[in-house]
């Protein structure tokens, strides 16, 4: 009687591998980007201010290896710079304070899930508007705003995650340059 | 027997996720540029919605202690600034308090002043008057 080759179970591979996969994954967090966190698309209404900005950001922080995607002061200054150029909401982004208007934005309670297939992603930014010449702000809300990604968007968690993040950083700017838009006069 | 070992994998993807950083501490503060705190003297803590652990009564604790006038609870009329938090939980043999988030706001816009947060994982976990106290400190050390 012929006997029969004997397999091992693929289970017992998976079993194997996959606290691997799981370490690799768990402890490499990616760094939120500019070109992630920069809208498409911006509704300001067609509003073109004829005044030039400066911009400040404060209250982001680099990401840890260990920990998860956060929010920099430098990306998220490059993606807002990038969406007021795109937009053309304002004449001129201007380097330091010699803008005509400071807009500053503060970033403040992102609040990102532990475990999940779906992450959502919310954050809160304060927004000021101020006129450099005479020192009034003209406008000053907080934004809250939230993005999710789901496994079709990546399969790897800190991917998602940090999609998630920069999806909810991009609806902050975006909301942001539509309420800008509203002003009218500034 | 195959369905038991795809979940005995899946849950062991999770807690070694959750293993690997289980000894990241962040202890933070922003505030908001050109707001004046010398002026803020009585606060009203916000219960969150979703906290059956009374945080709002510690952080209240924290901010008398101070020498600040405090509140929770019932809302009074007028106040310099309103706090409001939110608290994250963990289980690991006991529960624990793994981040605090504590956003002090001024009362008629709700525009965020300040705000502070402390991350502690397992190993290096605090109690939640100690977490409470860490972030309130990290504020009270940038508004000044």
């Amino acid at each position: 009687m012929q006997k029969k080759p004997s397999r091992r179970h693929p289970s017992a591979f998976f079993v194997c591998i996959l606290p691997f996969c799981a370490l690799l994954l768990g402890g490499c967090a990616s760094q939120t980007t500019h070109q992630g966190m920069t809208p498409e698309i911006i509704d300001t209404f067609n509003k073109k201010y004829s005044h030039t900005v400066s911009l400040g950001i404060t209250g982001g922080k680099q990401t840890e290896s260990t920990g998860t995607p956060q929010i920099s002061d430098i990306e998220f200054k490059q993606a807002l710079l990038d969406a007021i150029n795109k937009s053309k909401i304002f004449s001129g982004v201007i380097e330091g304070n010699a803008g005509e208007y400071l807009l500053t934005v503060t970033l403040f309670n992102l609040e990102q899930p532990m475990i999940g297939l779906s992450f959502t992603v919310k954050m809160e930014a304060g927004w000021t508007l101020k006129r450099i010449s005479d020192g009034v702000v003209v406008w000053q809300e907080s934004i809250e705003s939230e993005h999710t990604a789901t496994v079709g968007d990546a399969f790897a968690a800190v991917t998602r995650l940090r999609l998630a993040t920069e999806g909810a950083a991009r609806n902050n700017i975006s909301q942001g340059l539509s309420k800008i838009s509203k002003l009218g006069t500034i | 027997m195959l369905k038991i070992r795809l979940v005995f994998n899946i849950f062991l993807v999770f807690a070694l996720l959750l293993l690997s950083g289980c000894a990241v501490n962040r202890a933070t503060a922003t505030v908001t540029p050109g707001m004046n705190f010398k002026n803020v003297k009585s606060f009203y803590v916000m219960k969150q919605s979703n906290d059956s652990r009374g945080i709002e009564k510690l952080i209240s604790d924290n901010l008398v202690k101070r020498g600040l006038r405090s509140s929770y609870g019932s809302q009074p009329t007028q106040v310099d600034a309103v706090v409001t938090y939110v608290d994250k939980w963990m289980w690991d043999m006991t529960m624990y308090l793994l981040e605090l988030t504590v956003t002090v706001r001024n009362p008629s816009t709700n525009f965020p002043m300040a705000e502070g947060n402390s991350f502690h994982t397992s190993l290096t976990r605090k109690s939640p008057e100690e977490m409470v106290d860490e972030v309130m400190t990290n504020i009270f050390n940038k508004t000044e």
